[in-house]
């Protein structure tokens, strides 16, 4: 067959020599199909990943309200905005180089970047607030229990009678009463019940629940608000006691890894996006911002599903 | 509707085409995709007027999701409502970014063979996590049974809060 392509091709075009054309097998361009086959595997990719998610929360005997995890779902809903708006200018990147605008794509791209950007020190905000509450996905910076247990209770008397933390103990006790904030007054005082239940001899399940709900209260849904103020934990920050979040570690462990595949993802599309800033952004470029958007719209649907499983459920 | 059609090619021309719909030959080679097949026709297809209102639409979704954590959502007691309600929610805002965002709406049959496969293996892989991950906690050693977290530990964890906050209450009113 080629053969008489290729003759046939020569009666055409004399002094050309053979000139071999192939039809494509799809009425798309080799880029854009690679692109497609690629996040078709994305899209198993993340449906492995949110599927054991959903698995795993549903199939918990105990799941976290988002306030026992400390995520603030108006945080969440306006990352949401922000991934929107970037794929809207992704795609007006993409118009504009159609129509050879080439600075106002420029200008479209820049600001997919920014936003990009903005997304991902959001991201950055949110998981030092869960690092300052001592949620991690793993032991050792963790300090997350299941359940205010016996293993619980011997690990607050092991901080406890961590060196270290029985000097700032004694700096505290030594304080004048006026130096110290109310809270830290309260604090202080709390603190002093806590050392002597986790210390005693003759510990009740309840005295467990109790220094739980001391060193970081569960905030209750039902009244709306934060319980009963800030625990120890975060009015004495060297403190670093161990904190009961039933399910929590399950919990961690989904959520930074569903997090971090999805902030990596958007990196390598920012990565991608300042790459494209290089060139000039007319119709002769068009097909790569259209491979790029396209990834860029697959990262923001992600991000779609992420949101209300992991802020809303 | 638009696109080239290769049998009508074929059956004129013998098994050379035009070079018209060809895209590798006007992309000069090594670029991944400068121009796309003519009459294919996926060049400004939304424009300005539709890219915003599909805009207004993924903002207005994301309210109606946001609405579910509000306190004017009518059934807080019944959280099955709002996830199911969410997901309904979030489907169609995938859509809506998939058809429009990505020009699935406008692209040639070929969307269905890469889209409808992988989703179908999206779905069943999810499927088959249930009996081993999703009905784990059915039947659970007795030493494992002992770390978990259970309802009851929530319970407990409540009643000493309330505690808290009933002594917290007496000593500020102690204290005035």
């Amino acid at each position: 067959m080629n053969a008489s392509a290729a003759s046939i091709a020569h009666d055409a075009h004399g002094h050309h020599g053979p000139v071999l054309q192939y039809q494509p097998g799809l009425p798309l361009s080799r880029g854009k199909l690679i692109m497609w086959l690629f996040l078709s595997t994305e899209i198993m990719f993340f449906a492995a990943l949110l599927g054991s998610y959903v698995v795993l929360r549903f199939g918990a005997a105990v799941w976290p309200k988002p306030h026992h995890v400390h995520l603030s779902e108006p945080i969440g809903a306006f990352n949401t905005f922000v991934l929107i708006c970037s794929s809207v200018t992704v795609v007006l990147a993409l118009e504009a180089a159609r129509a050879n605008k080439r600075s106002l794509a420029k200008i479209w791209m820049l600001t997919t970047l920014i936003l990009g950007g903005l997304f991902l020190g959001i991201k950055a905000y949110e998981y030092s607030a869960k690092f300052s509450h001592g949620i991690y996905p793993a032991a050792p910076r963790g300090l997350i229990y299941e359940r205010p247990d016996l293993y619980y209770g011997s690990a607050v008397r092991a901080r406890l009678s961590d060196p270290a933390i029985i000097e700032q103990m004694k700096e505290l006790d030594a304080r004048p009463e006026s130096e110290l904030t109310a809270e830290e007054v309260t604090g202080r005082r709390r603190l002093a019940q806590v050392r002597e239940m986790a210390m005693a001899v003759d510990q009740q399940a309840f005295d467990l629940a109790v220094i739980a709900d001391q060193v970081m209260p569960l905030p209750n849904e039902a009244a709306g608000g934060h319980g009963h103020g800030g625990g120890l934990n975060e009015t004495f920050s060297w403190l670093q006691l161990p904190i009961v979040i039933p399910g929590g570690n399950m919990w961690a462990s989904t959520y930074f890894l569903l997090t971090g595949f999805h902030a990596v993802h958007v990196i390598v599309g920012l990565i991608v996006f300042s790459i494209l800033l290089l060139y000039e952004l007319g119709p002769k470029h068009a097909g790569m911002i259209e491979n790029a958007g396209l990834y860029w719209h697959f990262v923001d649907l992600v991000w779609i599903f992420l949101f209300p499983l992991l802020y809303l459920f | 509707m638009s696109t080239p059609n290769p049998n009508e090619t074929t059956a004129s021309h013998g098994p050379v085409t035009e070079p018209g719909p060809l895209a590798e030959s006007r992309a000069g080679g090594g670029s991944t995709s400068a121009e796309h097949p003519a009459g294919h026709g996926d060049e400004s297809h939304g424009g300005l007027g539709l890219y915003l209102a599909v805009f207004c639409a993924l903002c207005f979704l994301t309210t109606m999701s946001f609405f579910t954590y509000s306190s004017y959502w009518p059934w807080r007691d019944e959280p099955q409502v709002g996830w199911a309600f969410m997901m309904a929610v979030s489907c169609t805002k995938a859509l809506l970014v998939v058809l429009f965002f990505m020009h699935v709406l406008w692209e040639a049959n070929w969307k269905y063979v890469l889209t409808i496969p992988a989703a179908m293996m999206a779905i069943f892989l999810a499927i088959m996590l249930i009996p081993d991950v999703g009905l784990r906690n059915r039947m659970v050693a007795q030493e494992r049974a002992l770390h978990m977290a259970r309802p009851a530990d929530l319970l407990l964890l409540e009643r000493a809060a309330n505690a808290a906050e009933g002594e917290s209450h007496h000593a500020g009113d102690h204290d005035h």
